[in-house]
């Protein structure tokens, strides 16, 4: 709670709500939160993780097989080259941006309530990033040869093509990879430093004081983490929008019709905000009901990234109107004859899984009710990951299996192999969850002792 | 190229596995040299040239 | 270690230098950078560092060996392929000089057809047939089914070597089995049936007529399948003998069709003259009419300026009333022939519009002489005999009648069929015949051959008559054969191309054997025999070598040809008005890519889609549109046939412009023997009728809804335009007025520098009007490319690999719609959008105009076929080179890589041959000329559709075809500036919007 103003009285409405519930004093925090890393984890996590890598290792099975095979044991065929390689692929580099945003974008803004859940949404970034990358490797028809997407020196004198957009996606998540790795392993370090200085056992003291990197809290240490993490966080917000904006690039530079859209980068980066806050939704609660960490994920904080989702579902109903638009508009015949398709073709049920999911469903979080109950905000966030997936769907297989020559024209249909690989991306980023959960602090203690109400030096009715 | 279906990751994978087992059986092969008698060579599809056959251009 | 230089004099101060010894040029400098990388110059190891020399496998060996296993097993960079050894000869063959193509002229039949051809081969193997450019007929021309036959050269099923009850056996105990027995049959005097195909070649008539004088019981049926029995008994109606009816279409200015696919690809000259008179270059040049009566939808029909749905079975009352209108119109009926037996009007349940009607009478009797009738051979003898009344009164110039050797029927089969029942023959041959499949009775085939004594088999690959034969001889490819055969206007030789794979023989040299068997004194083998007769006959003192060369020697008799028997004309106009059956009529066809069966193994040829339909490795069904939507049936549903106690179920096809209550399906799949034959399609010889006179025109067939859909394997499941400016096809009244239409190209900006073609910039004009859809330019661009298959499977996925297509649209109400027809392959996009965006620079444009694409450098993102508006683009989604093994992969052409699974192939503008000709030119010291450079396409079309050329030489065709008012571009809106043009196709109706065709 802060303390009283002392002139006049601000009225309930204008007094921020706590971030943390209770009493929390910097060393209950460290005992809560770092409590997950030093005890072993209880019979539920063991079950879960069972489960996670059946998962994984069904779709490590399946990349094996279309290693041996080739792209024929997937179902693309003439004209559908991208299927769910690209729709996955997206998707999960979508997923990816939540974190980073919260983590970074939010920081610049001094949103204090991200401070909580910054850590676990930059590890899902990575995690869904890395779930990401497998696609663009295993897609290529020879894998064995992907690193020549990579410019090296070669006596061959070749170089990549720099203006392919799967280039840009080569440089894009690479280093959105590299820069929010080093992002988050820097907000860790303090905490890291911490379970050195708390840990009994010999072994882990040696891991996490190679980890820590020889952090004393000094206040140079300190000082030089404060300007670290303020360089990441402004270059990892200009990745938020650049990232996803050029894997939109891919289509967007394309001459296919339905693909060839200015609107796409924007259109991408709000999806991807839109599907990522979605997925940490639904990881916070489960963390937060079966970590008991309720005092310091509130439902304040689920209420806020609610509302977040319900902006980015209004704006993406706003691009699905102007898609709409554009192809009256535009009086091009293959643009219409694509957009009619999302509609009525014969993929028409994915256009409005798509609509339901992402349109429609999300409007519940306009009542309070729905933004504070597991149930509906669990409904909605589920919702809005089927239709993000749908969403890349439409764009690609539908635009794809029709356009120009009608005589090219043709149905694509799935395989097992490919829904087997995405069952395993999903196997492979909860793999990865769970053991995050358990070997790392979830909650950047670090940053919530900034934030306790004892924290800061009071002056009066101002906030840090 | 086309007489073998190639599959390099597994080509690849088996060399290094394989590795120490034929330095092995090089390490007994200098030991204990093994003398294998000549093969027959496998012929495939002779093409033999027509005979008496006029070509129009060569 | 030092060695001594030879001494050069003075030698210049080198202008860069690497060391200071060498910048002051001393002698120990001159002698060091000798000496710096011969053998011996490093010393080893052991020698620098004073250490003892170590014995092989030291410690040092073996870490060595170590890091380097494991440095090699990580960094083999690049895929290659398991060494093997290359031997150049030692004795080199003295024609073959390696990398230096040889071509020999030859021919191949089919039918009653001749096929001139060119075959080139490359270290001695053929690899690619294309027509014979001496003949005065094809020139240069041939089928597409005559190209694709080089795979069967190298079938893997091909009997290798005699077989006598299923062993093998060398030659000779073959022979003498097979003497034994016809000595035998001989002195007991018991008949001998010997089964071939149609007899073409003068010299194996006068083999068997060598033959029947040794063996005076020899039967002789010469039986084609497919050559329509009813063709033949109409022949012998109206001329009194065999006759062959040869289209001569430079002279037509009217063609009447009677399901006639005269355009289908199996006539090259025919296709030639189409080509000829449909090539306008502006709107006043003259052009010849197509009106199609027929049942199915033929690709003649796909082609024609006015079409008109009309079953088979009503065909010849609508032919012999048009006679009567004709004759009413001052068209006199010839000698003998009764105006009264001629239908009044059209017969019931055939609506053609009294317009209609009344222009094609007028057009066929201002055309006169210029106008021909063709009836197609499936037809029933009462169609042929009708259009064979028309020409007659027509006195028609535009075909030649030409005497032919008789062909046998099903009628003669069935009377084969009881003589052997009856234990009748003691010996019966089969000469290259498959009666046990194709034989509609199969079971009483069977039963009627085991009552033989005696069963010997000549052919190619093992099939169903060969089962049953006690001797089974494998017989020589064409391409390893001599033999002739009469064309109009030459007679062609066959020389072998490449000595015999395996230990084959011709069948001519067994036949000889056994007459030398017999007693008879006679040549030793088919060349010497051969050879004999030319020098004897044809050749009139002209050098063989020289025919040999050139593949034929000119001819300039023409047989007389047969007058019409006006009295046949009454039997068969009462035939032809006799009501029909209940029930749907059904039409057994010979399938495009099998004929008769013979091509079942030929898995190019299964694989290239039927020009129609657009089905592959399968033989649906065609149903009209009218009656599917009557019994409910959807495109892949099954369905069963029911016809005189045989069913049959097969899937089916809806097939708009079929004429109602018409079903047509394919001959020729449903064998039970072949690798890739095996189980394709469905056996449809058993519907086939017993009645010579319209065996393949079936009424009466119950058509019901099956259980179950089949994928269909289809590489066109889509079949309208939707409205979009693809292919343009303008009446000669919109050619004359408007010939670009309403399209107005918008003015295309661009950010980037245009490119500059300093030399050549390659370029290609498609003429649509030209393009019949025969599909010949598939299968030489997979002859000549490589282009791998990939079975019905994965072309029912949509993966087939054709690096040219022809996109099939149908435009109109779908009852009887107008069909065009268009080439689509690569474009080379000037602004290319695949070049963009390949990540690794795989495709990119050369400074000819060509868009290229390496292979080696293609890590298989697909983006590139995803960013093609044209789509064509194809990747290898699986390894599909390892479906084809040896032999068969000796018909690849060595100039063309083969591509490995996951790299993106396309249409290269056969840029082999493009550098072919350029290497040429330039070791000769002078420019390419036009028309040197031809591709694959080109080079096959029949009717001169494609024209390849260098857009910067303005002398070129192409160049001088890019202007002409009906050019125009696809997709030219999206700004990838292609190379290829095309010519909007040319319908010239007689009603509305054409011109007179005089």
């Amino acid at each position: 709670m802060h303390t009283e103003p002392s002139a006049h009285a601000l009225p309930e409405a204008l007094i921020e709500p706590s971030l943390t519930v209770g009493r929390v004093t910097p060393g209950s925090l460290d005992d809560q939160v770092l409590a997950f890393p030093e005890t072993p984890p209880p019979r539920q996590w063991y079950i879960g993780l069972a489960i996670t890598l059946s998962a994984l290792f069904t779709g490590l099975g399946f990349i094996g097989w279309t290693f041996y095979k080739g792209i024929g044991a997937w179902g693309n065929n003439s004209p559908v080259f991208w299927a769910f390689d690209i729709i996955n692929f997206v998707f999960w580099v979508g997923i990816g941006h939540a974190g980073t945003l919260i983590s970074a974008i939010l920081f610049l803004f001094r949103k204090r309530w991200r401070n909580a859940i910054a850590r676990f949404a930059e590890a899902m970034t990575i995690f869904a990033v890395m779930c990401a990358v497998i696609f663009p490797l295993i897609h290529v028809g020879r894998p064995w040869v992907a690193f020549w997407l990579f410019p090296y020196p070669n006596q061959r004198a070749l170089w990549t093509n720099f203006r392919s957009p799967l280039l840009w996606d080569v440089f894009a998540v690479n280093t959105y990879f590299s820069v929010s790795l080093m992002f988050w392993y820097l907000g860790l370090i303090p905490d890291i430093a911490s379970m050195r200085d708390r840990t009994t056992s010999k072994l882990r003291r040696a891991i996490y004081t190679a980890l820590a990197m020889g952090w004393r809290g000094a206040a140079s240490h300190w000082q030089h983490y404060e300007k670290a993490y303020l360089l990441l966080a402004g270059l990892a917000t200009g990745l938020v929008l650049s990232v996803h904006s050029v894997v939109s690039f891919d289509f967007a530079t394309s001459v296919v019709p339905g693909w060839h859209m200015t609107i796409f980068p924007p259109y991408f980066v709000a999806g991807a905000i839109f599907a990522g806050f979605s997925m940490v939704v639904i990881v916070l609660v489960v963390v937060r009901e079966t970590m008991q960490l309720k005092n310091l994920i509130t439902m304040r904080h689920l209420d806020v990234m609610n509302k977040v989702i319900l902006a980015m579902s209004c704006i993406m109903a706003y691009s699905y109107m102007m898609e709409g638009f554009t192809a009256w508009y535009s009086m091009n015949e293959y643009l219409h004859h694509g957009f009619m398709n999302i509609i009525t073709g014969t993929y028409g049920w994915a256009g409005w899984i798509t609509i339901s999911c992402n349109i429609f469903i999300p409007q519940l979080l306009w009542f309070k009710k729905c933004r504070s109950s597991y149930f509906w905000m669990i409904f909605v966030a589920i919702g809005v990951t089927i239709g993000m997936w749908f969403e890349r769907f439409v764009i690609i297989v539908i635009s794809l299996h029709q356009d120009y020559l009608p005589s090219a024209w043709r149905i694509y249909k799935p395989t097992m192999t490919d829904f087997g690989i995405l069952l395993g991306t999903f196997g492979l980023f909860f793999t990865l969850v769970l053991i995050f959960a358990r070997v790392l602090p979830v909650i950047a203690t670090t940053e919530v002792k900034a934030i306790l109400p004892d924290a800061q030096p009071s002056h009066g009715d101002s906030h840090e | 190229m086309s007489d073998a279906i190639r599959k390099p990751l597994l080509d690849r994978t088996l060399a290094l596995l394989a590795a120490p087992f034929l330095l092995g059986r090089q390490a007994i092969e200098a030991i204990t040299p093994v003398v294998e008698p000549p093969r027959p060579a496998l012929r495939p599809v002779p093409i033999p040239p027509p005979e008496h056959a006029v070509k129009r251009r060569g | 270690m030092k060695t001594q230089l030879p001494d050069h004099g003075p030698v210049e101060a080198p202008r860069f230098w690497r060391t200071l010894d060498e910048r002051v040029e001393t002698l120990e400098a001159r002698q060091a950078a000798h000496d710096e990388f011969l053998p011996g110059a490093v010393p080893s190891y052991d020698d620098v560092h004073g250490l003892p020399p170590q014995p092989s496998n030291s410690r040092r060996d073996f870490l060595g060996l170590v890091s380097a296993a494991a440095a090699l097993a990580a960094t083999v960079a690049c895929d290659r392929k398991p060494q093997g050894t290359v031997v150049p000869y030692t004795k080199r063959p003295v024609e073959v000089v390696p990398g230096v193509a040889n071509y020999y002229a030859s021919a191949y039949q089919e039918g009653r057809r001749v096929y001139p051809v060119l075959v080139k081969t490359r270290e001695g193997r053929p690899i690619h047939i294309t027509g014979n450019d001496e003949h005065p007929g094809v020139k240069g021309k041939t089928s597409p089914r005559a190209m694709a036959d080089v795979l069967r050269l190298y079938d893997p099923d091909r009997l290798r070597a005699p077989k006598a009850d299923g062993r093998v056996v060398a030659w000779p105990e073959a022979e003498s089995r097979l003497a034994v027995a016809l000595r035998g049959a001989k002195a007991a005097g018991k008949p001998i049936l010997l089964f071939t195909g149609a007899v073409v070649s003068p010299t194996r008539k006068a083999l068997l007529a060598d033959l029947k004088a040794a063996l005076p019981t020899l039967q002789h049926l010469a039986y084609e399948p497919a050559s329509g029995d009813g063709a033949e008994e109409a022949a012998r109606a109206s001329y009194g003998q065999s006759v062959e009816v040869l289209p001569r279409l430079a002279k037509a200015k009217v063609i009447l069709s009677l399901g006639a696919d005269f355009l289908n690809g199996e006539d090259p000259e025919a296709l030639a003259a189409w080509g000829a008179q449909r090539r306008l270059k502006t709107a006043k040049d003259p052009i010849n009419r197509l009106w199609v009566l027929e049942g199915p939808l033929t690709l003649t029909g796909t082609n024609a300026d006015q079409r008109l749905p009309v079953p088979p079975s009503r065909l010849a009352a609508v032919a012999f009333a048009l006679a009567r209108e004709l004759a009413a119109h001052g068209l006199k009926l010839p000698a003998g022939a009764d105006r009264s037996a001629l239908p009044a009007g059209l017969p019931k349940g055939v609506d053609l519009p009294a317009a209609t009607w009344s222009g094609l009478v007028k057009d066929l009797q201002h055309a006169g002489r210029n106008a021909v009738v063709l009836c197609g051979a499936q037809m029933p003898a009462e169609a042929h005999q009708a259009a064979h009344l028309l020409n007659a009164m027509l006195g028609s110039e535009a075909l030649a009648l030409v005497p032919a050797e008789p062909l046998a029927t099903v009628k003669d089969l069935e009377a084969a069929v009881q003589a052997m029942a009856a234990g009748q023959p003691a010996v019966a041959i089969f000469w290259d015949v498959n009666p046990a499949y194709t034989y509609p009775r199969a079971a009483a085939w069977k039963a009627a051959l085991a009552k033989v004594p005696f069963r010997a088999w000549i052919g190619l690959v093992e099939d169903e008559t060969s089962a049953q034969c006690h001797l089974a001889l494998p017989e020589h490819h064409w391409l390893e054969s001599w033999g002739d055969a009469t064309t109009p206007g030459a007679a062609v030789l066959r020389q072998p191309t490449v000595g015999a794979l395996y230990d084959s023989r011709q069948g001519e040299d067994v036949l000889l054997g056994a007459l030398r068997a017999l007693g008879a004194a006679t040549a030793e083998d088919g060349h010497a025999y051969l050879r004999a007769r030319w020098e004897k006959g044809v050749l009139q003192g002209a050098s063989f070598d020289q025919a040999l060369h050139d593949g034929l020697v000119k001819t300039t008799a023409s047989p007389a040809a047969p007058a019409f028997r006006g009295a046949s004309v009454a039997a068969a106009a009462k035939r032809a008005t006799q009501p029909t059956a209940e029930g749907l009529e059904l039409v057994l066809f010979p399938g495009f890519a099998t004929f008769d069966g013979r091509h079942a193994n030929n898995s190019w040829l299964q694989e290239t889609p039927d020009p129609v339909t657009k089905m592959t490795w399968d033989n649906p069904v065609s149903v009209s549109v009218q009656d599917a939507k009557a019994l409910g049936i959807q495109e892949g549903d099954f369905v069963t046939l029911t016809l005189e106690g045989t069913t049959l179920t097969v899937p089916a096809v809806i097939q708009p412009g079929q004429a109602k209550g018409v079903l047509a399906l394919a001959l020729g799949y449903g064998r039970t023997t072949g690798g890739v034959a095996k189980g394709v399609g469905n056996d449809a010889y058993p519907l086939l009728g017993l009645d010579p006179t319209t065996a393949n025109v079936r009424p009466g067939v119950r058509l019901a809804k099956g259980v179950g859909r089949k994928d269909l394997s289809r590489t066109q499941s889509h079949h309208r335009m939707e409205g979009r400016d693809l292919v343009r096809s303008l009446t000669m009244d919109e050619y004359a007025h408007n010939p670009q239409g309403h399209h107005h190209m918008p003015e295309l900006v661009s950010l980037y520098e245009e490119q500059k073609f300093p030399d050549h910039k390659w370029g290609m004009v498609i003429d649509l009007a030209a393009c019949v859809g025969c599909s010949a330019c598939v299968v030489a661009c997979q002859s000549e490319n490589n282009v791998p298959v990939v079975g019905p499977e994965q072309v029912a996925k949509g993966r087939e690999m054709h690096w040219i297509r022809i996109d099939r649209y149908y435009e109109g109400e779908l009852e009887n719609p107008k069909v065009v027809h268009q080439p689509m392959l690569c474009q080379h996009c000037d602004s290319a959008p695949c070049e963009n965006v390949c990540p690794v620079n795989a495709t990119n444009h050369s400074p000819d105009g060509l868009n290229q694409m390496a292979y080696n450098r293609c890590v298989g993102t697909r983006y590139c076929a995803n960013n093609c508006p044209y789509k064509v683009r194809r990747f290898n989604f699986l390894e599909y080179t390892a479906y084809k093994t040896e032999p068969e992969t000796l018909a690849y052409n060595p100039e063309v890589t083969v591509r490995p699974r996951g790299v993106m192939e396309k249409c290269s503008f056969c840029v082999q041959r493009i550098n072919d000709v350029k290497i040429r030119a330039k070791g000769e010291g002078r420019p390419v000329q036009d028309g040197e450079v031809t591709t694959a396409c080109m080079a096959g079309c029949p009717s001169d559709a494609i024209v390849f050329g260098d857009l910067k030489d303005p002398k070129s065709r192409v160049a001088q075809l890019v202007g002409i008012s009906r050019a125009y571009r696809v997709l030219e809106e999206v700004g990838a500036k292609p190379a290829i043009t095309y010519l909007a196709d040319l319908r010239n109706p007689a009603v509305e919007g054409g011109t007179h065709a005089h």
